[in-house]
């Protein structure tokens, strides 16, 4: 009995999940398909653009790549440096 | 994705145009339509001016490490239509003091400075710092920028830099194509560089033993080099009206001389920890260049959220690389742009880093132990975890965008568990490292 009702629990949050699974991925796939050119007025702000402000973005790869072992990932880097 | 080009040829209100862009959208999507009669039916859309964004930038270490102060300015312009050049430039000058690599001692040490020709004593206790690191660094790049068919764009670029000891130059390019209705875009892109490495004083043989002044028998002749390929492949989803996302798969692979020429490791005892003596005659503790190996490999997954929320903008970033030196780590990257009315904007920043060592980091070598192939001491390659917390002002003009950003950066690092032997014990054997990052901005002509 306690096996049982230990475990009603644990399935009813999974089932949970799931529908939340379910409705996010659905919303996602509705989404992607369905932007059309004249409901961008959002994504074509400059601060929605992906690289909104790139020559921030490069001083800040430009720093964290003379003080970390990582770098890129975003893109290329505009110059490499022999950085102490 | 051409979301922010296509908003200048969009005139008057949404909701006015909306049914005319539509039709003009179908017409533009629909097969067999001739460009030439689209051409005759609209006018020519004016081209873009230039658009300037310029930053000083100043980035300053605690305990008098390093120090830069940089200029930049990107400048793009649409010289025809969809086609877009893109130059850039930054300027930037070093001083300050870097971490030699080798360790603290319970005794003043003494040091050959990397050119060969004068030394430097660290006190007691102290975290050996090169004094005379300076260097003035200019870079440079170019990218033309534009669509090759109706929907792919073709970017190609060059990349320059020089600074005392270091030349970079490089090239890249990328190609995008866009899908489903442009809510997808692919790309795929590929840049190869090539750099040239002429250390101070020469290069020194890896693992060979500090000398003293005036004696360059562990220097290696001639300039050294290193070619770098990357490869990076991009999927940007359109996720719904508020939300676009994302996901890069990028390889690196570096082959030629990866080592810092002016990086040290000390040999201790592996008892007391006490520094142990150089060669005969040198007149300093026995302390090896560093070794790395010839080729590196890295593969890094990236993935970008932004996302609208009421006006405010979230740009939620995560990194994950990992590379064959050992190394793995993770980035996390939180902006959060609120709009305060008036045309501006706060946005706070953060930054949550952390990577493991590389295989061959050792905090010290110990005396009569055999000598690795490769070893380095330099804390970007041990074991850290960083964070950076920040925050940037902006506001709109008449004129062009100003904003200043003010951030602070910390790094805390773990030293090699084995390198607690002895005197080194009570001794601060990672430097821990404190920044300030402060800029100003200003964009305008767009």
């Amino acid at each position: 009995m306690n096996h049982r009702t230990a475990h009603i629990p644990a399935r009813a949050r999974w089932r949970r999940l799931a529908v939340l699974a379910f409705s996010l991925g659905a919303a996602t796939l509705e989404g992607c398909a369905g932007v059309q050119p004249w409901d961008r007025d959002v994504l074509a702000r400059d601060e929605m653009q992906l690289a909104a402000d790139p020559l921030e973005t490069s001083l800040d790869e430009h720093i964290y790549f003379s003080k970390e072992a990582s770098s890129g990932g975003r893109g290329f880097g505009g110059g490499g440096c022999g950085c102490n | 994705m051409q979301l922010k080009e296509n908003r200048r040829r969009r005139p008057g209100s949404d909701t006015q145009i909306a049914p005319a862009l539509a039709a003009a959208t179908c017409a533009l999507l629909g097969p067999g339509t001739p460009s030439a009669v689209v051409a005759q039916e609209q006018p020519l859309p004016e081209l873009a001016p230039w658009s300037i964004d310029t930053a000083m930038l100043y980035y300053g270490e605690s305990d008098g490490r390093v120090q830069d102060f940089s200029l930049s300015a990107l400048a793009r312009k649409e010289l025809k239509e969809d086609g877009f050049l893109t130059l850039s430039f930054a300027l930037d000058t070093l001083t300050g003091a870097s971490p030699s690599g080798a360790a603290p001692s319970i005794l003043p040490q003494t040091f050959t400075r990397p050119s060969g020709e004068d030394s430097y004593t660290v006190a007691a206790g102290e975290q050996p710092l090169d004094d005379t690191f300076q260097d003035t660094r200019f870079a440079l790049a170019a990218n033309w920028q534009w669509p090759v068919t109706r929907l792919a764009l073709l970017d190609v670029g060059v990349s320059f830099s020089d600074e005392y000891d270091y030349t970079h130059t490089g090239v890249n390019a990328r190609i995008a194509r866009d899908f489903n209705n442009r809510n997808t875009t692919l790309s795929l892109g590929a840049a190869l560089a090539n750099d040239t490495i002429d250390a101070v004083g020469g290069a020194p043989i890896p693992l060979a033993p500090m000398l003293g002044t005036n004696d360059l028998r562990n220097r290696q002749s001639g300039d050294q080099s290193k070619d770098v390929l990357d490869l990076l492949l991009g999927l940007t989803q359109v996720v719904n009206r508020n939300t676009v996302v994302q996901i890069n798969y990028s390889l690196s692979s570096a082959d030629g001389y990866l080592t810092d020429p002016y990086k040290l490791l000390s040999v201790v005892d592996p008892d007391t920890g006490l520094p142990v003596a150089g060669p005969a005659g040198a007149g300093v503790n026995l302390h090896l260049f560093e070794s790395r190996p010839e080729s590196r490999d890295k593969q890094s997954v990236f993935v970008l959220l932004k996302r609208n929320l009421n006006g405010n903008v979230l740009g939620a970033s995560y990194r994950h690389m990992t590379d064959d030196w050992g190394i793995d780590s993770d980035t996390v990257d939180l902006r959060y742009r609120f709009e305060l009315g008036g045309n501006r904007y706060l946005q706070p920043h953060l930054r949550f880093y952390s990577q493991n060592a590389a295989d061959f980091y050792h905090t010290v070598l110990f005396a009569g132990q055999p000598v690795p192939q490769f070893a380095t001491a330099d804390y970007r390659l041990g074991a850290f975890d960083a964070v950076t917390i920040g925050v940037k002002f902006g506001m709109d003009t008449r004129r062009g965008e100003l904003s200043t950003r003010l951030e602070l950066y910390q790094q805390t690092g773990d030293p090699d568990p084995a390198a607690r032997v002895g005197a080194l014990a009570g001794l601060d054997l990672y430097p821990d490292l404190s920044a300030i990052i402060a800029q100003f901005s200003y964009k305008f002509g767009r």
